[in-house]
């Protein structure tokens, strides 16, 4: 497993995260981005680039922020084809149900 | 300290910036940026201006702080109470300490005679002042015992100096212009991550990667290409490439015939070598060799990437004198990202001299590799004068060193003195009489070569050191006027001044590089040509004594040596023995054909690469890290593990006549049948049976530089019954 992008980054997926994963494994679905758990090298790049704070570690998630490990594992099984490279994928148009029936603004409240 | 930004002094707090360099044995050598509030570390990042650094670290040092603040850091000298191994100790302070060491030191000394004391170190940190020549000097003027330090590159030194010379090789960064990398037994996302951009960026622009490796890694799993191979086989692959890009004239015959020598002679061994043999040796199909050899051969500019892996076995320096013939052969040097990338390290003009002091020491004095260090102590290894005292630092034998059973036993000795200066209690410092507490990078000031790129990097120091911790710099200082060779400037001279000795700076390579505009901007590119221009053997210019690739290596007269740098300058007791001048192939000693007794009873090869989430044996006792890297655990192909009533998840013992461990069972194909596959760096405290990796692995050589042999290991695997556990 590795580091997982959370709720803040709903409606946010600004992307600032993927020009620096030095391994290109921050996949784009929808309304938010993904970090494919078996690409990700921990190397932490991506959580201080993040302007919503929205990227930990598996391992240093709150309680309610939790479901998004398996949001992400969820995500890439849907998804197989998302593997390899980033930049190839493309952007794939889809979410994982919890994200895409996430309530609009819900970040913000 | 140099400050960044200093927070306007009407704010609460005051918060600094200061620049530093990542200590671990590692490629990357990374720039670090650690932000400061009121004298307490708050956060340690990459350095976004520091082009290879690029902004980030990697999983072992991004966490740093939980290291440097971690509440079992050992933060005063402490003395034994308790059995050998208990880990009891009680404070003492300082001068105790000192006094105690010398006190001993000197005793042993006139008792038995000097050899009788040994240092054991490594590379726990490698900054120029404290790393891996810290106590040559002062060993060296004691006339301990000189210790030889082969754990990493040094049988691949020897042969890489013996076909090329000392050269920096390829520029990492000229990676992105590299038409077809080989990636050769390293795994680039685990041990050298601030290389994978660059190799990123060539896929992109339509190079081939390729990667050799039994496992497929992170690393192979992103590559165009796996190419899975039987452990210590790597040799077979590399002459067979040679003799389909001879047979099929797919020289560079313009760039053979101007820079290198013995060519004639090379063609004619490697006729030998078919890809058919090759085939049957590795376990890689014959078209697979072919295909590879005629890319690697017609994709130009071609670089081969290897890591420290390639050695570990039997025949380790054969196969990397093979690797560093290749580019010549087919004049890969010509272009920019064309040829070998070995260490780097050659282009920096390190004043090692200064920082080991070889004409302090007796001729003649005894040297004790140390793998064999369990032997030496326990008299199985035969001494002109056995040990009696052991000076640690900078290392954890018990766990990175071969054979720890008898290793253990030999620190178990009542009559043995032992000083370990440590960050931690690890299970080496557990055996010790004395423990020093060592500062972090964060609390010292030093100066850092790389062995992975061409940027020279200062580490300020950022906080004050915790509690009593010193640099080991500052140890030696001590250990040297206690003993009273203060008499010689050499050991009383200040970490400042060590640090204006550590390069030599009229070197054309450090043409604009200071000490004061390297601690300003904390990094520097030495003063080479650029990336997109940097072709160092265009025209030949290897530093060979012909000045060209030696196919046929005049070296080789000489016999086997190691690098003396890995000796503390010692050029005395070298192996020597007799060393083919042309590239051959040397099997594995573990493996049916070589030992077939031995391959019946432990029929499963066992590799043993580095961690993920550990360098070594460093971070392995860190919570977070050990989180990530996840215990300790045993990969094994699903047909094995099948066969021998293995579940996934179950313990395990792994064991041969050396030793057993046990461990979790990865059922996995993302390693070869009949290859199981071990991370190093678990902490023996932690371990379920009490011992860990290192208990299997031999303590025998590899043909050149006294290289390990660590993944020339045969087992087997059995479940431990409900019983049993
Ligand atoms: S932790 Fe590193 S590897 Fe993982 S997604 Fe973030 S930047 Fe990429
Ligand atoms: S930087 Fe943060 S908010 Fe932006 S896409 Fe990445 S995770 Fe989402
Ligand atoms: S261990 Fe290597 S990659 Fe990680 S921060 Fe240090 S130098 Fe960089």
């Amino acid at each position: 497993m590795a580091y997982v992008i959370t709720e803040a980054c709903i409606d946010a997926a600004d992307k600032a995260c993927r020009e620096e994963c030095p391994v290109d494994c921050i996949y784009e679905g929808d309304r938010m981005l993904y970090i494919h758990p078996d690409e990700c090298v921990d190397c932490g790049k991506c959580v201080t680039a993040c302007p919503n704070g929205a990227i930990a570690s598996e391992y240093k998630l709150t309680a309610e922020l939790e479901q998004f490990k398996d949001v992400a594992v969820e995500f890439f099984e849907t998804f197989p084809q998302a593997e390899g490279g980033a930049e190839d994928v493309g952007p794939l148009g889809a979410d994982h149900p919890v994200v895409a029936s996430w309530p609009s603004g819900g970040a913000a409240g | 300290m140099t400050l960044l930004d200093d927070s306007t002094p009407d704010t609460a707090t005051r918060e600094l910036t200061v620049l530093g360099a990542c200590p671990q044995d590692c490629p990357d050598t990374c720039a670090m940026v650690v932000t400061v509030r009121d004298g307490v570390a708050v956060d340690v990042a990459g350095s976004k201006e520091q082009p290879y650094t690029n902004g980030g670290l990697c999983v072992k040092v991004d966490n740093y702080l939980d290291k440097v603040y971690h509440p079992d850091r050992v933060l005063h000298p402490l003395r034994r109470t308790g059995p050998k191994g208990a880990g009891e100790f009680e404070r003492i302070t300082w001068d105790e300490a000192i006094a105690e060491i010398a006190a001993r030191f000197t005793q042993v000394k006139e008792e038995h005679g000097p050899e009788t004391i040994m240092p054991v170190s490594y590379l726990g940190t490698q900054g120029i002042i404290n790393g891996l020549n810290v106590g040559d000097p002062f060993f060296n003027r004691l006339g301990a015992t000189v210790a030889e330090r082969t754990y990493c590159d040094s049988g691949s030194c020897t042969a890489y100096a013996m076909t090329i010379g000392d050269t920096a090789g390829v520029d990492p960064e000229s990676l992105v212009h590299s038409k077809f990398i080989l990636i050769w037994a390293a795994n680039i996302m685990s041990t050298n991550l601030h290389l994978w951009p660059y190799i990123a960026e060539a896929k992109k622009r339509g190079a081939k990667v390729v990667v050799v490796d039994p496992v497929r890694t992170k690393t192979a799993r992103q590559a165009s290409q796996h190419i899975p191979i039987r452990p210590g086989t790597d040799g077979a692959l590399a002459l067979a490439m040679m003799h389909v890009i001879i047979e099929e004239g797919l020289t560079d015959d313009e760039y053979i015939a101007q820079y290198t020598i013995g060519y004639d002679e090379l063609v004619e061994r490697v006729q030998q070598y078919t890809p058919e043999w090759a085939s049957e040796e590795t376990g890689i199909p014959v078209e697979t060799i072919r295909t590879l050899a005629r890319e690697y051969a017609t994709s130009q500019p071609s670089v081969i990437r290897i890591g420290v892996a390639v050695e570990r076995h039997a025949g380790g320096g054969q196969t990397v004198r093979t690797l560093s013939c290749l580019p010549a052969l087919v004049g890969a040097w010509r272009n920019p990202g064309g040829g070998i990338l070995q260490l780097p390290l050659w282009a920096f003009p390190v004043n090692w001299p200064a920082f080991m002091h070889p004409e302090l020491q007796t001729p003649g004095t005894q040297v004790v590799n140390q793998y064999l260090l369990g032997q030496a102590l326990t008299g199985e290894l035969e001494l002109r004068t056995p040990l009696h005292a052991l000076m640690v630092y900078n290392s954890n034998p018990v766990v990175v060193a071969p054979d720890q059973a008898t290793l253990l036993e030999g620190l178990s000795r009542e009559d043995l003195f032992t000083v370990v200066s440590e960050h931690f209690i690890t299970d080496t410092a557990r055996y010790a009489d004395i423990v020093l507490p060592a500062t972090t990078q964060l609390e010292q000031e030093d100066i850092m070569f790389s062995w992975g790129h061409l940027y020279a990097t200062y580490n300020n120091p950022s906080i004050e050191p915790r509690g009593e911790a010193v640099p080991n710099t500052e140890l030696f200082r001590r250990l040297a006027a206690a003993m009273g060779f203060d008499d010689d400037p050499i050991f009383t001279r200040t970490d400042q001044e060590m640090i204006a000795e550590a390069f030599d700076w009229s070197s054309p390579a450090m043409e604009g590089i200071t000490v004061e505009s390297l601690k300003e901007k904390g990094w520097a590119r030495l003063s080479v040509p650029s990336p997109d221009e940097y072709a160092p053997h265009r025209e030949g210019n290897f530093r060979t004594p012909s000045e060209k690739t030696e196919f046929l290596s005049s070296a080789a007269a000489g016999g086997n040596f190691v690098v003396p740098l890995f000796r503390q300058g010692s050029n005395d007791h070298q192996p020597g023995q007799p060393v083919d001048p042309l590239p051959h192939y040397i099997p594995p000693r573990e493996n049916a054909s070589a030992d077939p007794d031995l391959a019946s009873r432990y029929p499963l090869n066992l590799i043993s690469p580095k961690s993920h989430a550990f360098i070594n044996s460093s971070y392995a006792n860190i919570e977070f890290h050990q989180k990530v890297q996840k215990p300790a655990t045993l990969i094994i192909n699903p047909d094995d593990a099948a066969e021998r009533g293995i579940e996934n998840g179950a313990v395990v013992r792994a064991f041969n006549d050396r030793g057993s461990v046990e461990l979790l069972a990865k059922v996995d194909a993302s390693t070869m049948p009949g290859v199981t596959v071990c991370y190093v760096g678990h902490c023996r405290s932690d371990a379920l049976g009490l011992s860990t990796l290192s208990s299997l692995n031999p303590t025998r050589f590899a043909d050149l530089g006294n290289a390990p042999t660590f993944s020339d290991t045969l087992i087997e695997v059995a479940p431990v019954g409900a019983g049993e556990a």
